[in-house]
């Protein structure tokens, strides 16, 4: 999955597979995880927040189900 | 007079290498400037300097206060003074390398100084040599890179020794990124055997991974053909014990007919059909060897057992005379015989003239060919032979594949093997790759050119000290004479004291973390050649990440603040709270799905089939187990 970089103090790098909605994200140390079932909007909000760590925080984390790659 | 800032007393008594110090009155102190820098005088572990003609005679301290007044001194100096006991290793001077040993010993009434910064760097610090590793930096001096000399590190052996969690598996990342650095030792060779699969990750970038049931895309599959094992390798791992002498005997005749017999069909270079022995690393199918058993002891005869041929066979058969089972081989399918009869007459049944008492040995043979687990050892892939002995790919792929491809780094994650094969598996692959390489020594993919190192991860495991092994003998035979061909050992283990006595005093280089339990730094203290008890007093206050190196593959004994490597092995404590991180017990719960979980253990895979971006991932999980 093709990743962009994002400006945060924990992420590193996000990226998303909209047919199965799959949301990916690497951490700063490096590992790579992804979340499943994620809505569009809110891999856009993490583009586009001025904190994606915060929104990953509120929004992401304990949400939606993941695992590592 | 001005006296040198660096003074911390005058030799008292020399008594071999161990030297007693009485501290000067200037140190009482106990902070010494010199250039401006403070150092602590009497610290156990640190360094003094004796300046003896030409030469610097260095020690370390190892004992310091009250305890460290000569005996019989005791009596004339109570309090007062601060002695030092100072064990000497070694001898350098200003500009030329310092060197391990003592040519001459101190005179009563030396001056001793203690080992300022700058000291130290020239003792520590030869950084611009090639041959030189950084692993971190001297605890005591951060601004000293803590360089190991690889030449001894890998030639002479290694350990790595701590407590669980301690920093074990980081220090060994940590020392293979910094032997595997692609830039400056392109032609590294590793291999890894990682027990919990806990290194693919954190090396993955000079790294390539060998699993059981791999799905191509973390890890390639892990095949090891049982036809490269020895006889004595194989037993363990297909027929247990053998009852006797004749059924030895008798499998292994059978086992070099059955290599003889391919080699006839398909020679290969090096090996005379005259020479082969049980031994030769030539395929034959041991799907055919067990069938041949098989039909040896369990088959019934319609002749007595002076007679009995192949021909002779009673197969149960259908109404049309067709067998109703002829068996087979490859899908370890028995044929079916007719019962054997008691009445005497033509239709007598008799039971095979067979003296071999091997059946149920037989049968454990078949029920482990069966067992899906041992696939990758029964049925390797490309090295399976078929019945006649025919294989798609011979050894030379498979030692590439291993030893000689782009990577530099091996790791064979057996995470996935049955515990009860563990063992011999490692012993039998160690011997395999031994020999591949002491048989190549003279060529430039030899030992001898391109030194392999083998890293034995949780040693304790199957190193230990009782068992009388083959592992142990294989892994005793590197580290006692791999040094003449190439291949060293590191051996890892978090109970030094388990491990086998006669290996850990062959590693040449001990680092060795935080070690709690007393056994296991007696273990370790024992195994050190110098007379560093002292500095290695200090095992169970150490931090984590923090080592102390010992042996040859450093100048001085060295406490060492290990650097974080690239990528932390997935070894690393779970953050229980999680905060920045995906998981923890502070977030709150998102949907579950156990049939994943329970399709990651039956798969024996632990990366989620939900998992997209690539083909190898999307293809449904798996539940039906049997093969048929």
């Amino acid at each position: 999955m093709e990743r962009q970089p994002v400006s945060s103090s924990n992420l590193s790098s996000v990226g998303y597979d909209a047919d199965s909605q799959t949301l990916e994200i690497e951490f700063d140390n490096g590992s790579v995880y992804q979340y499943f079932d994620v809505p569009q909007v809110t891999f856009d909000g993490l583009l586009t927040a001025s904190s994606p760590g915060t929104l990953f925080h509120e929004q992401i984390r304990g949400l939606y189900r993941y695992a590592r790659l | 007079m001005t006296v040198d800032p660096s003074l911390l007393g005058v030799v008292q008594d020399v008594s071999g290498a161990t030297v007693s110090v009485a501290l000067d009155e200037l140190t009482r102190s106990g902070l010494l400037f010199v250039e401006g820098q403070p150092y602590h005088v009497a610290q156990v572990g640190g360094f003094v300097r004796i300046p003896h003609g030409f030469t610097d005679l260095v020690g370390i301290v190892s004992e310091a206060g009250a305890g460290a007044v000569p005996e019989r001194l005791v009596e004339s100096n109570p309090f007062g003074r601060m002695w030092l006991t100072v064990q000497l290793v070694g001898e350098g001077s200003r500009g030329r390398v310092f060197s391990r040993g003592i040519s001459l010993l101190p005179s009563v009434g030396d001056q001793v100084h203690i080992m300022t910064e700058s000291d130290l760097a020239v003792v520590y610090g030869q950084t611009d040599s090639p041959s030189r590793v950084r692993i971190g930096k001297v605890a005591s001096a951060s601004s000293i890179p803590a360089l190991l000399d690889i030449d001894a590190l890998v030639a002479r052996h290694s350990a790595v020794v701590g407590t669980t969690g301690a920093g074990k598996s980081t220090t060994v990342v940590r020392i293979l990124e910094g032997l595997t650095d692609s830039g400056r030792y392109p032609s590294a060779r590793v291999l890894v055997f990682d027990i919990h699969g806990e290194y693919g990750s954190s090396l993955r970038e000079q790294a390539r991974t060998f699993r059981v049931e791999a799905d191509g895309r973390t890890a390639a599959p892990l095949y090891v053909p049982y036809w490269a094992l020895s006889f004595e390798e194989l037993l363990p791992l297909t027929f247990g014990q053998l009852p006797d002498d004749s059924s030895l005997g008798a499998v292994r005749d059978e086992i070099v007919r059955l290599k003889r017999d391919a080699l006839k069909s398909y020679p290969r270079d090096g090996v005379d059909l005259e020479d082969i022995t049980v031994d030769t690393p030539v395929p034959f199918s041991i799907h055919q060897l067990w069938f041949n058993l098989h039909r040896l002891v369990n088959a019934t005869h319609t002749v007595g057992p002076t007679q009995q041929t192949i021909e002779t066979e009673a197969l149960q058969r259908n109404p049309d005379d067709s067998p109703v089972e002829s068996g087979d081989p490859i899908n370890v399918i028995p044929p079916l015989y007719v019962g054997a009869t008691q009445a005497a007459g033509v239709d007598k049944v008799y039971l095979s003239g067979s003296a071999l008492n091997v059946r149920r040995q037989v049968d454990a043979l078949a029920s482990r060919l069966r067992d899906r687990r041992l696939d990758f050892l029964f049925r390797p892939g490309p090295w399976a032979p078929a019945l006649d002995g025919g294989v798609e790919l011979d050894l030379d792929r498979f030692l590439l594949n291993w030893l000689g491809g782009e990577h530099t780094v091996s790791i064979l994650d057996l995470s996935g093997v049955p515990t009860t094969v563990l063992t011999d598996l490692v012993g039998s692959l160690t011997r395999v790759i031994y020999d591949a390489l002491f048989w190549a020594r003279y060529l430039s993919e030899g030992g001898r050119e391109r030194p392999l190192l083998f890293v034995f991860e949780e040693a304790h495991a199957y190193l230990g000290q009782s068992r009388s092994h083959s592992v142990k003998t294989a892994v005793q035979r590197v580290v006692k004479e791999g040094r003449k061909y190439g291949i060293g050992a590191m051996i890892v283990s978090q109970r030094p004291s388990e491990v086998d006595a006669t290996i850990l005093s062959q590693c040449g280089t001990v680092v060795a973390m935080r070690l709690a339990n007393s056994a296991d730094r007696g273990h370790v203290v024992s195994a050190v050649a110098d007379n560093l008890a002292g500095v290695l007093s200090m095992l169970p206050i150490l931090r984590t990440g923090e080592a102390i190196v010992v042996g040859e593959a450093v100048p001085l004994p060295m406490r060492v603040m290990i650097d974080l490597p690239q990528y932390l092995p997935e070894s690393t404590d779970p953050p229980v709270v999680g905060m920045d991180a995906p998981g923890g017990w502070d977030r709150n719960r998102e949907p579950s799905d156990y049939g994943d979980v329970v399709s990651r253990w039956r798969s024996q895979d632990p990366r989620s089939a939900r998992l997209v971006g690539n083909t190898a991932s999307e293809k449904t999980p798996t539940d039906n187990v049997s093969k048929d």
